[in-house]
């Protein structure tokens, strides 16, 4: 029980240090993880949407590969950027191997079949009658599909919520492409996992914390968002 | 008087179910049509294809002057005219403004006329006092009351309700229809309503149409269908539905 609140004290004191080293592990662990929530939106939602809506050969094949790659290990993906971005590889030339770059790609790979599917989803489970009532009030094919998405939208920011989470605490895939190198590729991740095999137990808790605070306060940041814009939403009342 | 809908030899399929076949029908503008019949008969089918949400497999179709080519462009042109109140009075999340505005909005129309536009639907449906309220967590009665403020704000020349007064108590269905009268009288609004209520027909419907197992089987009057109904399914449905009733 000791090694708990010596790693919770530490990880104040090292928030209340400003550590340099820590600061810029945290920073660079958030520029990664919310460029590839950014990019998994960009591809995802998207793409999820075409597949909801659209009239898609193979589709049932589609969606159950997106459904498959939600599960994807982390270490697989990191082996398959690895694979593309080393020397011999595809993607060699471009020298982005055990860079933030190759991070970025490794968890793009993780989080946008959970963006892509689970919008998929919210927008499947919607009635007809969205569609329905936008049309009969004279919206344009566009006009409806945005309504759609309007309607389908606690889907998509839980969409996003579960790959921020995917991302944030990804350790395989960024540890194999980013290869946690000191003041280059280190994110918090894989510091709890350096200091838990030097045996600085109290250093990995107060990571650990540091990341389950920062992960805290993204999603407070979200539900914020999200509660601003679902001012009219209602949820199950139980009595 | 000009015709608005024509059909000709309209087939709709369902897999190889045929739930729909109807040879002919034309219908004149400025009228309240009721199309009724049993569950299962194809009025809605009938409905959805007049209003332009579903293709029919065979046959032609002419709405509002042109043959219906189902183009995104055309269908977009021609939808701009109509619009529909469907059995759930679907709204979307937001307020009833966010929805009695949502066609007008579709319109690019100015937000100061958009406003003006919500007041007067309001008020003529009775709903002013909802306004900012939460479109869904209005009573049934309420909705479709909204409904029908959404679907005639955008000042269709054809409005399709089907069973705009199910699951309501009588008062709200007496409010709607005289909401359904003053709109087809004060603006020459066309009505296509389906329902199952006998009496609603009867004092709404300028002519009914009466569908049994996707056929027109009769049409006309209403007095002439509710007195004197030419067709033995007409009459058992009608004594059925009385005696429910």
């Amino acid at each position: 029980m000791n090694i708990f609140v010596e790693g919770i004290k530490e990880g104040v004191y090292l928030i209340w240090q400003m550590d340099p080293e820590i600061i810029q592990v945290t920073l660079l662990s958030l520029q990664v993880s919310l460029t590839a929530l950014l990019l998994s939106a960009m591809l995802g939602i998207p793409t999820g949407a075409a597949l909801a809506l659209k009239k898609i050969p193979g589709k049932r094949i589609w969606l159950n590969t997106i459904y498959t790659l939600m599960g994807l290990p982390p270490v697989l993906a990191g082996l398959l950027v690895y694979l593309l971005l080393t020397y011999r590889g595809p993607l060699g030339q471009f020298e982005l191997l055990f860079t933030p770059s190759a991070m970025v790609f490794a968890q793009v790979l993780l989080a946008a079949p959970i963006v892509c599917g689970l919008t998929a989803r919210a927008v499947m489970a919607l009635p007809q009658d969205v569609y329905d009532t936008a049309a009969t009030l004279g919206a344009s094919r566009r006009q409806a599909s945005a309504t759609i998405m309007r309607e389908a939208r606690i889907g998509i920011v839980a969409a996003l919520t579960t790959a921020f989470g995917r991302v944030i605490a990804e350790v395989g895939a960024v540890m194999l492409v980013g290869g946690n190198i000191r003041w280059s590729t280190r994110v918090l991740t894989t510091s709890i996992v350096l200091e838990t095999r030097m045996g600085n137990f109290s250093t990995a808790i107060a990571i650990g914390l540091i990341l389950l605070s920062l992960s805290f306060l993204i999603n407070l940041l979200i539900l914020k968002l999200e509660k601003r814009t679902l001012r009219y939403d209602n949820t199950i009342q139980i009595t | 008087m000009t015709t608005q809908f024509k059909l000709h030899n309209v087939v709709k399929r369902y897999g190889s179910r045929t739930v729909l076949t109807i040879d002919q029908l034309a219908l004149p503008e400025g009228r309240i049509y009721t199309i009724m019949g049993p569950n299962g008969s194809g009025k809605s089918t009938l409905l959805r294809i007049m209003g332009l949400l579903l293709v029919n497999d065979e046959g032609e179709l002419e709405v509002l002057g042109e043959k219906v080519n189902w183009e995104k462009e055309q269908l977009l042109q021609l939808r701009r005219q109509m619009s529909m109140v469907t059995q759930t009075a679907f709204m979307f999340q937001g307020s009833v403004e966010y929805n009695v505005a949502y066609g007008l909005k579709a319109r690019n129309m100015k937000s100061r006329l958009i406003r003006a536009r919500v007041g007067e639907m309001l008020e003529m449906a009775g709903m002013s006092a909802y306004r900012e309220a939460d479109a869904r967590t209005l009573s049934g009665g309420e909705r479709q009351k909204v409904a029908l403020a959404r679907a005639m704000a955008v000042k269709p020349k054809v409005l399709f309700l089907d069973e705009p007064t199910s699951n309501i108590d009588m008062a709200s269905a007496a409010e709607i229809e005289k909401y359904i009268r003053a709109i087809n009288q004060q603006q020459g609004t066309t009505i296509i309503l389906v329902t199952h209520n006998l009496f609603q027909a009867r004092r709404l419907a300028d002519e009914v149409i009466f569908l049994h197992e996707g056929h027109i089987i009769e049409r006309g009057s209403a007095q002439f269908i509710f007195d004197d109904p030419r067709d033995q399914r007409t009459l058992a449905f009608l004594h059925g539905e009385a005696v429910m009733q």
